[in-house]
């Protein structure tokens, strides 16, 4: 018998037919489609730095029938697993969850753009953006070229989704740090996963790109008119919002009915159309809802109300939800005829359809029918008295609001005629009803708030996607030698801690000392609420452009990808790195070189835990608001007691630099003050030569003096030779480095924590 | 273990180790005096919570300077305190000084040693409830300490829930409490 030799198609022969390895674009580094194991000592060597701090939220656990098991200080659970260890599974799970959001996301997107226009639909993001998509070149090693290879990136990051998931059942894994470099890994994934996403829409739905002044649209409740019929759109997911909109166009509707969004769909769809308006961040959403003015709410997916029907059915709006992520229990109407669907839901029904087409008919027809039936009125600050009559200071209300807020002390004063302090609580509300909810006498809150909401409108600046490589080419070399002092990028929902304003006023404050400013989801809009004595918001009054000074519109969130994208576009366009299958190298370039921070001063969701620690292991630092301690871990340093020795890649020696930069990864803080003055430290890098080095400082000391009133406790620490002091503050910085016994520290021309951890990579790779 | 509910309820402990309540401003000063090496952790609400006109902030002045208690101002918390003229000993935010706190070597913001007692007070609830939790499971060399009018389950001593008039006899009576030289 003749004896068949087998070929052995190994995981890599697989790999490289799926990045068509051949095609030479680039050499494939030494990571193409990395799996958990493949990333690992990176992730290690950056939590030796930048250690997990862990603040449980729970001190038990209850995952598995051996629990509810008590994991106290030292204690174990049945299963063995300890608090830290357990803390960061429950990270793992979010980074997960998130993730998945995200690439769930992508998945609806790809699926409904590939039906229409088939798998060999080409990428093409515009004469400006060549470097299309710098994730999915840097983790697969792949340069997308069609909607197919969209799904390959999809594919990969899935197929990795059920190991990191099946990590967190019982009796796996059993190490935190280990946990957490699965949560690094699924996060890093969640970049592809956006990046997938995002660009699927540019392409798909002919959104902006290759361009920076996109169109100012208009903003806030008060812009919608409420005499037209009023289609609301609430979630991240435009596959129905955009049949919406051309449903309106092919039938000569603009100027007869309303569409607004609120959180992501907003973004996403004023991306589409600027006659669509942002009705707000997430935290106006059951505002919105609740005051009756959307004729038809049809929801899509993430972070929208999930007892959406019931809000609807008690103020008479319309219902369509059009996901399976979220369909409410709903029946599925998508093969029954329109018009009898239509019947149906203008006598009250609520639907589920799935067909984005049909429900965009649907949508539109019962707005137009229902519209002329209904009553849209907002309460007045007269009828506010009565309203509260009720109300007898049982406190309820502010022991259930999250954002601890004295909303019964408010209510109190309201019913006696005095609005400030409920205009207040409405300026730090985030909107998610406990209050009402717990309201032992059914003080209608939310009502009573519609009269010190205001009517007032502003404009926010429509997305405009990934950063053009002309504009990195621009500000390449400043930003890595420092002279423009950082990329600040404020992201993520509006779990705000105090005033809603206080997104501008950060914003704002970065970029008038000429830092890049970018935004993206319900962060972008809210830095567009606050305007000026001119009446101007930060969108007209700063240029569009990524570049100092600049205040950028990226879009939602899932074109956090692009934020990201952009720093590894510096590493590849700037530095001439290669991007494929290169993932340590490039994260260690912008590690120790991209003074780049992430602000996410609201986060709430499991998506925006994924969008910041993807941003960590890339090797972006993020500061976050109050409330994200209850994300449960921080990746911190200590800078006094830390080893900061790393390699001179030119010198091909080790050297203790002393220098914390960046001195954490993810890290909280309580107040806007503090974010600030924070942030500009976090800006600085070993790479900034001492002119970058003396205007990072500048600022860190200006806001220091500002905030806290005096110059930096660490300021010794950060100034490593005499030319790396501000010209400005010569004097004062020099007696206060004498009075703390300052000695000179090195400078490196080419620092890299390759060839201090044990990696593939060599040193040759990060010299360029 | 105690049922007492925290004031928000966002804190609602879900464990079996919570703080022990003390009302009695003797204990409390008692406790501190005992301590070797105190430390007051001051948080951004010091700055805009207020009882009878004075602001927490100045209470905070007057129990550290009442018997030399070190103060570790966070968030934005230095300037004022500068402003009454009492200079922090550590100007380390809230997680740099839990993170510090966590490692029994540390030597403590006057590098005498770490503290064995760390009083908080004028953080929003829910986060110091946090960096309480992290003390709790990863710092048992040391105690906790809440002065705040809220009830801190992951302390080691808390007040109870207390309306402002109780509060601010409460802080009084500390301060006065404290001046007093033990028997
Ligand atoms: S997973 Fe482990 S700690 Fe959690 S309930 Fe089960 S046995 Fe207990
Ligand atoms: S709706 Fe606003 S005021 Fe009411 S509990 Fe929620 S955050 Fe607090
Ligand atoms: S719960 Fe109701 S009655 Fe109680 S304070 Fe709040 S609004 Fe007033």
């Amino acid at each position: 018998m003749a004896v068949v030799e087998k070929k052995k198609h190994t995981r890599r022969d697989e790999v490289n037919e799926i990045i068509r390895a051949d095609d030479l674009w680039e050499p494939v580094g030494h990571t193409p489609m990395a799996e958990i194991p493949d990333l690992r000592n990176w992730d290690m060597r950056l939590m030796k730095q930048y250690k997990p701090l862990y603040a449980p939220m729970c001190d038990l656990c209850c995952f598995c029938t051996y629990g509810k098991c008590d994991l106290t200080g030292d204690k174990r659970g049945a299963c063995g697993i300890d608090i830290s260890a357990q803390q960061a599974r429950v990270v793992l799970l979010a980074c997960c969850m998130g993730m998945s959001a995200h690439g769930g996301h992508g998945r609806h997107v790809l699926h409904y753009l590939i039906e229409k226009y088939g798998r060999d639909y080409p990428i093409n993001l515009g004469d400006q953006v060549a470097v299309e998509a710098p994730h999915i070149r840097t983790v697969l090693g792949l340069k997308p070229e069609t909607l197919g290879d969209l799904e390959k990136a999809l594919e990969y990051v899935e197929s990795q989704l059920i190991h990191l998931i099946s990590s967190l059942h019982t009796g796996q894994e059993g190490s935190a740090l280990d946990y957490e470099s699965k949560a690094l890994h699924a996060s890093m994934l969640d970049h592809v996963g956006m990046e997938v996403c995002d660009i699927a829409e540019i392409v798909g739905f002919n959104f902006p790109t290759s361009v920076a002044d996109t169109p100012l649209v208009d903003m806030g409740w008060g812009a919608i008119d409420k005499t037209k019929p009023t289609i609301l759109l609430v979630g991240h997911n435009p596959v129905t919002a955009v049949p919406i909109v051309d449903y309106i166009n092919e039938h000569g509707l603009q100027d007869k009915i309303e569409v607004g969004g609120i959180c992501c769909t907003a973004l996403e769809v004023t991306r589409y159309s600027e006659r669509a308006k942002i009705v707000g961040p997430l935290s106006r959403q059951l505002y919105f809802v609740k005051t009756g003015f959307a004729d038809v709410i049809v929801t899509d997916e993430q972070c929208i109300r999930t007892d959406m029907p019931q809000q609807a059915a008690a103020v008479g709006s319309a219902l369509i939800a059009t996901t399976d992520k979220a369909s409410y229990g709903l029946e599925d109407m998508t093969k029954r005829e329109a018009d009898e669907i239509v019947k149906d839901m203008v006598k009250g029904k609520q639907t589920l359809i799935f067909d984005p087409e049909k429900a965009a008919e649907v949508a539109v027809k019962v707005a137009l029918e229902l519209a002329p039936k209904r009553k849209k009125e907002l309460v007045t600050p007269e009828q506010v008295p009565e309203l509260a009559k009720d109300h007898r200071l049982c406190n309820m209300c502010s022991q259930v609001c999250p954002n601890l807020l004295p909303v019964g002390d408010a209510v109190e004063a309201a019913k006696n005629g005095n609005l400030e302090p409920l205009a207040e609580v409405f300026s730090k509300c985030i909107g998610c009803g406990k209050c009402e909810q717990e309201c032992p006498r059914h003080v209608p809150i939310f009502k009573m708030m519609q009269a010190v909401a205001g009517s007032e409108t502003w404009k926010v600046r429509a997305g405009r996607g990934p950063v053009m490589d002309t504009e990195i080419r621009k500000v390449g070399a400043p930003l890595v030698l420092g002279t423009i002092p950082g990329i600040i990028a404020i992201v993520g929902c509006s779990n705000f801690p105090e005033e809603i304003n206080e997104v501008a006023d950060i914003a704002e404050e970065f970029a008038k000392r000429k830092y890049i400013v970018v935004l993206t989801g319900c962060s972008a809009m809210t830095a567009g609420m606050k305007k000026d004595k001119e009446g101007k918001t930060l969108y007209e009054k700063y240029p569009p452009d990524f570049d100092a000074g600049g205040v950028v519109n990226i879009g939602s969130c899932v074109a956090n990808a692009h934020i990201t994208g952009a720093a590894m576009k510096v590493a590849n366009i700037f530095a001439t790195l290669p991007l494929r299958g290169n993932y340590e190298v490039i994260a260690d370039y912008i590690l120790n070189r991209v003074g780049a921070c992430g602000l996410a001063w609201g986060a709430m969701s499991q998506k925006a835990a994924s969008i910041g620690t993807g941003c960590n292991r890339l090797g972006i630092p993020v500061v976050l608001g109050p409330h994200s301690s209850k994300y449960r871990r921080q990746y911190v340093s200590r800078k006094e007691e830390d080893d900061w020795t790393v390699m001179d890649g030119r010198e091909r020696k080790l050297v203790d630099t002393e220098e914390p930069s960046p001195e954490h990864l993810a890290y909280v803080v309580e107040s806007k003050e503090r974010a600030i003055v924070t942030m500009a430290k976090l800006c600085i890098r070993k790479n900034d030569t001492p002119q970058g080095r003396q205007i990072k400082l500048t600022h860190y000391i200006a806001l220091h003096k500002q905030y806290l009133g005096t110059l930096p406790d660490d300021l010794h620490i950060y100034v490593r030779k005499t030319s790396d002091i501000p010209i400005f503050f010569k004097k004062e910085v020099m007696a206060y480095l004498e009075k703390v016994g300052w000695k000179e520290k090195p400078v490196l021309s080419l620092p890299t924590l390759v060839g201090t951890y044990p990696s593939e990579v060599p040193l040759d790779a990060v010299v360029h | 273990m105690t049922t007492t509910l925290p004031y928000h309820r966002v804190n609602v402990l879900t464990g079996t180790k919570a703080a022990r309540i003390i009302e009695d401003a003797g204990e409390y000063a008692h406790l501190i005096k005992r301590a070797r090496r105190p430390l007051l952790v001051l948080g951004a609400r010091t700055l805009t919570m207020s009882l009878d006109g004075r602001l927490l902030i100045e209470y905070a002045a007057d129990i550290a300077s009442a018997i030399g208690i070190p103060i570790c101002a966070t968030a934005h918390t230095k300037k004022k305190l500068l402003e009454l003229g009492v200079e922090p000993a550590s100007s380390y935010d809230i997680t740099e000084i839990v993170n510090h706190l966590k490692d029994p070597e540390w030597r403590g913001v006057k590098k005498e040693g770490n503290h064995d007692l760390v009083m908080f007070l004028g953080f929003r609830t829910d986060f110091g409830e946090q960096a309480l939790s992290t003390l709790k499971h990863y710092a048992q060399h040391l105690k906790t300490m809440t002065l705040c009018k809220y009830y801190y389950p992951h302390a080691s001593y808390s007040l109870p829930n207390l309306k402002d008039e109780k509060w601010k006899e409460f802080l009084d009576n500390l301060i006065t409490n404290l001046k007093e030289k033990e028997a």
